[in-house]
């Protein structure tokens, strides 16, 4: 048997060295170690070996087996390309077929994540709102501009005699009031949705995305927001980021912001793009005390603050697209859409 | 608003060691944000955001006075330079020289006085470059002092040729319908009522007020004897009337947005200096002041914590005082209360306690505050929020190569259904209605890319709104989508995998609909109610499909149940059937899997002419099938197939 086993092993090898291509090759192994190939039957003649030399002759017929396949997988490396098998490794693959998601919707998932991580909890609220929501309970006054037909669209129907007329939400900050009637302090809300001003032009589109932060809760202050704006500017726009306030005015908040964002072009020095090294992202405040009050909430027991700025708007911060009229975000070319 | 304030006026008002930059950047940061300073050969100019509540800023005086009381918490010397007045002048309440009637709801504070034998001319080289950097061109001395006061104190100032006004009559009242007036600047209009106009003795409108002189009673090269007309009006008209009439001009913007009634005196006190100095006119030493109910100065109260505890920080009475004494605000502490009298210029945004907070907090310096995120219980989620479900269909959607847009929720009349609603005031007649369908905004997207010759899938989700009586819409979020270029089984094929997807099971019956091609739209149910619809568009090749999101939300399963695997494996064969003409395949696989339990699974495999190839999966979990019990389950499909169809095997 073990003889056998070393002549029948000598023999693969030979047939291997002479051989001159890869089907030759193959031919071996089959011949070899096939299904009724010679080593193959070795192996199965290992039963009727003698129990005390059983271990032994198992041994001596792996060996054999590992080297012819060795053997076999060198000479493949070895004979030239031309006589391997072909194999075109430049050739373009197959592609499953594509899909996209539009940017604002992945704009969108980023900052509800970045949010919902320190607590926020997401909601929307309604588009079609009452005047009350919109403007009256965030301490609007009866003549401001903001409630002008010329900024904000109304819809024509019956007026509610306790919330007044219908219109499309210009903010979310509509969702404000909504929330803390929904829920009582601790509120941490982050509501995302759309928008809509009478406004169409390369920078304004009439429908468009805005997101609102609101915390309330006892003992909020400035400091407060300052931290969850930090938080945002880190996570969202990268770690070498930090945001800043400016006095500014809001009806619904006391005292008012406008937040910025450091500029990563030129690290806060100042360039073409920005502002002094600073770029602007959008309003926040204190809520009001009025509009706690009309939120069901003492303004003597928890203070809040609110931010609201647009989707677009840290999308375009963001991704550094240049995209020159804002309103082909909202086109329906497959040109621009296949590019995200 | 944006103004433009040259350096060197403002330096008049304000004496500083703060260089140009260092005033830029500390003002932004603690006041009025300042967009740019530009440089000209007669010195910098700051293009300056004012926010509307601040008005009091609007001018190269407000400036410094801003300037005075920030300055100096960033360690520069400021001190604000009051304003020259002479006062030789009596305010009252009637005067010889002119009769008349003021509506004081319209304009709460109206001075005007009569200044005799002005001579017209140039006005000096300052002025004019003054004005020339604050984007105002210069005309003649007449001119120029009004606009030098607007600018300098940020009160519009008008003159009438004194002359011209017939019987020295003005009335100050509403405007009709249909009145007409011809400004200045040779513009015709017709008013259609609620304006505040000026009339004179013979009933001729002579002044649009607080938007621009009326033509009739203008300053012109001949005018010998000036009114100068120093006032303040309603804001909420005064935008109303430029809106309408889209003339926008500086001193309307001004006035639109309300004009302290104690800087009127001011604003026509230092136009008679200027006039006496410019023109050599002679005025009259009585000021007629019509200002029925004057400002009467208001006090607010707040307590030292209640400004601790908003800022987040500690900070001393004495620090409180030191940064709100410099803005003319007037204190007093009594222990740990702060009694706070408003001056008249602050009047219109300091009206509450927090509004001495954000003075404090602001002049402290936002930047000097620390930033920490808030500690806190962190707040419960409502349950069955729907993002989650969203999301996970847009991704499945996106991974069989489906295209997400966003297209506008505002169409026209023909792009939605009857009785959706309308808005008042749209921009267009294509964006005047709120749809109830996406159907048409994702027809006509998909009309847009008709040069595309390969297959394409547009989705949207989107709110549509259902009106209601008497509420507001019902706003449905709604799953839909288009494929251009597809087979119908495709399209199909996607919708069915993606209710599979989501664990909904839902059958697809026949029902007509318009839009649709007749007897070619599905409607797809579930438990007898429909969920949403499938079908072929009629004209344009389209397919469309639409969900109710909420109804697919409800109906899905996050989990299905686990079926435990069976070690008895399947038979599997492919069965060919040729059938007549118009053989609803659907109905025939209905058929065949309802011959037996043992038939696991079945799928149309191949459509060759009128020849249909089914692989059939036999298992039975308990056991393995014979050949034999395999040849009985297909002998009683094959009958069963031609009693019902006529269908015969290959």
């Amino acid at each position: 048997m073990r003889e056998e086993i070393i002549n029948c092993k000598n023999q693969a090898l030979a047939q291997i060295m002479s051989s001159s291509d890869s089907n030759e090759l193959e031919g071996i192994r089959i011949a070899y170690l096939g299904k009724s190939g010679k080593l193959t039957s070795l192996i199965k003649g290992i039963k009727d070996v003698p129990e005390e030399d059983r271990g032994q002759i198992g041994i001596l017929i792996n060996q054999a087996k590992n080297t012819v396949i060795e053997e076999i997988a060198n000479k493949k490396n070895s004979l030239s390309i031309s006589s391997r098998k072909w194999f075109d490794p430049t050739i373009p693959g197959i592609k499953p077929k594509v899909g996209h998601l539009h940017l604002v919707t992945s704009a969108i998932r980023e900052i509800s994540d970045v949010f919902e991580k320190i607590g926020f909890v997401r909601v929307r609220y309604p588009e079609v709102e009452w005047d009350y929501y919109a403007f009256g309970g965030l301490n609007f006054p009866v003549n401001h501009p903001a409630r002008d037909d010329w900024e904000t669209f109304f819809v024509d129907t019956i007026e509610n005699s306790k919330y007044g007329p219908m219109l499309l939400t210009p903010h979310t900050s509509s969702g404000q009031l909504r929330e803390m009637e929904r829920a009582k302090p601790p509120i941490r809300m982050i509501n995302i949705a759309k928008c809509y001003r009478r406004q169409s032009d390369v920078s304004h589109t009439q429908m468009f995305h805005q997101f609102e932060g609101l915390v309330i809760d006892k003992g909020i202050s400035i400091v407060n927001l300052k931290g969850t704006l930090d938080y945002f500017a880190k996570n969202f726009f990268g770690n070498n980021r930090v945001a800043r306030i400016r006095p500014y005015h809001f009806q619904f908040t006391e005292p008012s912001f406008e937040v910025d964002i450091s500029c990563d072009i030129c690290q806060g020095k100042g360039c073409r793009l920005c502002k002094e090294g600073w770029l602007e992202i959008g309003g926040a405040g204190m809520v009001h005390p009025t509009v706690l009050k009309n939120g069901g909430i003492d303004p003597n027991k928890y203070s809040g603050f609110a931010f609201g700025w647009g989707v677009e708007r840290v999308l375009m911060m963001k991704s550094g697209l240049n995209i020159a009229d804002l309103r082909l975000l909202y086109s329906t070319d497959l040109r621009f859409l296949k590019q995200f | 608003m944006d103004i433009l304030i040259p350096d060197g006026w403002l330096r008049e008002f304000l004496k500083t060691n703060a260089t140009n930059k260092e005033v830029a950047k500390y003002l932004s940061l603690c006041g009025p944000s300042i967009e740019k300073t530009s440089k000209t050969e007669n010195g910098d100019i700051y293009s300056i955001e004012v926010t509307t509540n601040r008005m009091d800023t609007a001018s190269v005086y407000g400036i410094a006075r801003e300037a005075s009381a920030i300055l100096p918490r960033f360690k520069k010397n400021a001190k604000l330079v009051n304003l020259e007045q002479k006062s030789s002048y009596k305010f009252v309440s009637k005067v010889k020289y002119l009769n008349s009637d003021i509506n004081s709801k319209l304009c709460p504070r109206f001075t005007a006085v009569l200044i005799k034998n002005v001579m017209l001319a140039e006005s000096p080289k300052i002025l004019k470059e003054r004005l020339t950097q604050s984007g105002i061109r210069p005309i003649n001395n007449i001119v120029d002092i009004s606009n030098y006061i607007m600018c300098e104190l940020g009160q519009p100032v008008h003159t009438f040729d004194y002359d011209k006004i017939n019987n020295h009559l003005m009335i100050l009242r509403e405007s009709n319908k249909d009145e007409k007036i011809t400004t200045l600047d040779d513009q015709s209009y017709i008013l259609s009522g609620g304006d505040i106009v000026i009339e004179d003795g013979t009933g001729k409108l002579i002044d649009l007020c607080g938007i621009m002189g009326g033509k009739l009673s203008a300053v012109s090269e001949t005018t010998k004897n000036v009114l100068l007309f120093v006032q303040n009006y309603n804001p909420a008209y005064i935008r109303k009337t430029s809106m309408k009439l889209a003339k926008r001009s500086e001193a309307a913007s001004l006035f639109e947005k309300g004009i302290d009634s104690e800087q009127v005196k001011t604003g026509i006190l230092r136009a008679i200096d200027m006039f006496v100095k410019l023109t050599k006119g002679i005025p009259e030493k009585e000021i007629l002041d019509l200002y029925p109910y004057p400002y009467k100065e208001k006090t607010l109260k707040i307590g030292l914590d209640e400004i601790t505890n908003k800022l987040g920080i500690e900070i001393s009475k004495k620090d409180i005082s030191d940064i709100l004494n410099p803005l003319g605000l007037i204190l007093s502490w009594q222990k740990n209360t702060l009694k706070v009298s408003i001056p008249s210029f602050r009047s219109m945004d300091i009206n509450i306690p927090e509004d001495i907070i954000e003075e404090v907090a602001r002049i402290y310096g936002y930047h000097n505050l620390p930033s920490v995120l808030m500690p806190g219980v962190i707040p419960d989620k409502p349950n069955s929020l729907p993002f989650t479900f969203e999301d996970k269909i847009k991704n499945i959607l996106k991974g069989y190569g489906g295209c997400e847009v966003y297209t506008l929720s505002l169409v026209s009349k023909n792009n939605t259904f009857e009785g959706s609603l309308r808005l008042n005031n749209p921009l267009g007649p294509e964006s005047e209605y709120l749809r109830t369908t996406l159907i048409y905004s994702l027809k006509e997207a998909a009309m847009e890319n008709s040069g595309e010759k390969e297959p394409f899938h547009f989705f949207e989700m989107a709110n549509v709104y259902i009106p209601k009586t008497n509420n507001l819409p019902d706003e449905k979020m709604t799953l839909a989508g288009i494929f251009a270029n597809t087979k119908f089984r495709e399209a199909k094929g996607i919708i069915e995998s993606l209710l599979n997807e989501l664990n909904i099971k839902a059958e697809f019956i026949q029902e007509e609909l318009k839009d649709f091609i007749p007897g070619q739209r599905i409607a797809i149910k579930s438990g007898g109610k429909e969920i949403g619809e499938l079908g072929n568009l009629e004209n344009g090749n389209l397919i469309y499909y639409e969900f109710d999101t909420a109804r697919l939300k409800s109906l899905s399963q996050d989990f299905v149940k686990y079926i435990s695997i069976t070690q008895y494996p399947p038979q599997i064969e492919d069965v060919t059937i040729s059938f007549p003409e118009k053989t609803k395949i659907g109905e025939v696989i209905k058929l065949i899997t309802d011959n037996s339990k043992l038939i696991t699974n079945i799928e149309l495999k191949d459509i060759y002419k009128d020849n249909y190839t089914f692989t059939i999966w036999y298992q039975d979990p308990t056991k393995n099938l014979t050949d034999r019990e395999v040849a009985e389950i297909r002998n009683k499909i094959i009958q069963s197939v031609k009693a019902k169809f006529g269908g015969q095997e290959h």
